[in-house]
């Protein structure tokens, strides 16, 4: 079993749900509450990933943050190294490609909100960030696991992009799906078999603990 | 001396319907005033301009001696700094919250002791002491309407806006909140627009009555007067 592959993906994976979680959480508020014209045009930004070739994203942002873009170039100004064939690139590309997994559940768990309940906290004075806090947010909190937990499996299954910005290298961007890949291509089925299998039991059990939670009666969840 | 004035001006576009405008002007003294008028009169798109939900596309909105809003010099404060109590046709309790939590809610600006003694005050005020640790989906419809009546008073606002808020409630339950609602502003003296479409309710509460249809202001007056010789339907 490759190890080093298996928890440098849930390390990735816990990285990226929590950076989603940060940055989702505001553009979904936006998505949800905003009543500007061209919301659609970054509805349909977020959900880019959804429907382009993994590949085809990749070699965007591989080409977006590559040493020779003038991105690139300011990120190896200041940090003294570039994104590509990093964890760190790795981590930007998968909350590129994660993106909609987190926000879209956000929205929609906003957007369910009875407007009234936001309308009364904020005439009970409370200022629109009071009221994300202690109305909005607990009354999404399903919606909010449900980003989570979709942005971590979402994750954990990734190779395209993976490939095509980190590469392949053993502890630092070789992933398990890219392990699994790996083993195949050496015709070494076994290892292959365990990192799978490892993949398919730790992807059950989170999502059977997730639907789990959700089925406690709602009294509980809130 | 307590007063809401409002002058609102707003044209309301959407697909499907004819264009509405509301142009209104309403200067509402301590006490009750019967909001009146048909459905689509205007009435809660009025309360909705006047609570800060909604931005009035003209005129102005005064609170005793303080402008909320005004479309000319760009005065417009938001909900939460108005000083305005609104109660809707359904309670909006946070279900989340237990009910005393409902009702502290707006009271985060004081100490807990504070806090507590106000909270209390109030729910003995409307009769729902006993309900302090229950959750809203626990508690009847007319108890919620008192809980959201305590919950928005208990902030001691300036003026109380109520929309249809006991409409779905029987006449006894609707008559003994009533009872409470008028000894509570026995003291305080605020403003109170009622929207109700209901003759029985504005003959038996209003001091003053409005009648706005179609977006327009047609009488002002007593409800008797105004309602002389039509037949009271409820």
């Amino acid at each position: 079993m490759d190890w080093q592959a298996i928890f440098l993906t849930l390390r990735l994976a816990a990285v990226v749900s929590a950076i989603l979680l940060l940055v989702g959480l505001p553009i979904a508020y936006w998505l949800a509450f905003s009543g500007a014209r061209w919301k659609f045009l970054v509805e349909a930004v977020v959900a880019m990933p959804l429907v382009l070739p993994p590949t085809v994203l990749g070699f965007y942002i591989l080409v977006t943050l590559g040493q020779q873009s003038p991105l690139g170039r300011v990120i190896k100004h200041w940090f003294g190294a570039t994104l590509p064939f990093s964890f760190t690139g790795l981590v930007v590309a998968s909350v590129l490609y994660s993106l909609p997994f987190a926000v879209q559940p956000f929205a929609s768990g906003f957007s369910a909100i009875d407007s009234k309940l936001v309308h009364a906290s904020w005439l009970l004075g409370a200022s629109k960030l009071r009221t994300f806090v202690r109305v909005i947010l607990p009354l999404a909190a399903p919606a909010v696991l449900t980003g989570v937990v979709l942005s971590f499996a979402h994750t954990l299954g990734e190779f395209g992009v993976v490939l095509m910005v980190g590469g392949n290298i053993p502890g630092l961007t070789r992933t398990v799906s890219i392990s699994i890949y790996d083993s195949v291509q050496a015709l070494d089925y076994a290892t292959a078999g365990k990192n799978a299998l490892a993949l398919l039991i730790f992807s059950f059990v989170v999502l059977s603990v997730v639907y789990g939670f959700f089925r406690r009666p709602a009294g509980l969840v809130r | 001396m307590n007063r809401l004035e409002a002058l609102v001006k707003k044209r309301l576009c959407s697909r499907g319907t004819p264009p509405f405008e509301l142009s209104a002007y309403v200067s509402i003294p301590a006490g009750f005033t019967m909001l009146f008028g048909p459905s689509g009169a205007g009435k809660s798109t009025l309360l909705d301009c006047v609570a800060g939900l909604s931005r009035p596309d003209e005129g102005h909105v005064r609170i005793n001696d303080q402008v909320v809003f005004d479309a000319e010099a760009r005065i417009d404060l938001p909900p939460s700094r108005r000083g305005i109590a609104y109660v809707f046709q359904r309670a909006a309790l946070f279900p989340h919250l237990r009910v005393e939590e409902n009702v502290a809610y707006g009271l985060s600006n004081l100490g807990r002791e504070q806090r507590e003694y106000r909270v209390s005050k109030i729910l003995e005020a409307f009769h729902v002491s006993a309900l302090g640790r229950r959750k809203p989906q626990e508690i009847s419809g007319g108890e919620q309407q008192r809980v959201a009546l305590a919950r928005s008073l208990v902030t001691e606002p300036r003026t109380l806006l109520l929309d249809e808020p006991l409409s779905a409630l029987d006449a006894r339950i609707k008559r003994k909140i009533l009872d409470d609602l008028l000894a509570w502003n026995e003291v305080r003296h605020i403003p109170i627009l009622y929207v109700t479409h209901s003759h029985a309710e504005t003959l038996a509460l209003g001091e003053r009555m409005i009648r706005l249809e179609s977006g327009k202001v047609l009488a002002e007056g007593t409800p008797r007067e105004i309602l002389k010789g039509e037949e009271v339907l409820d």
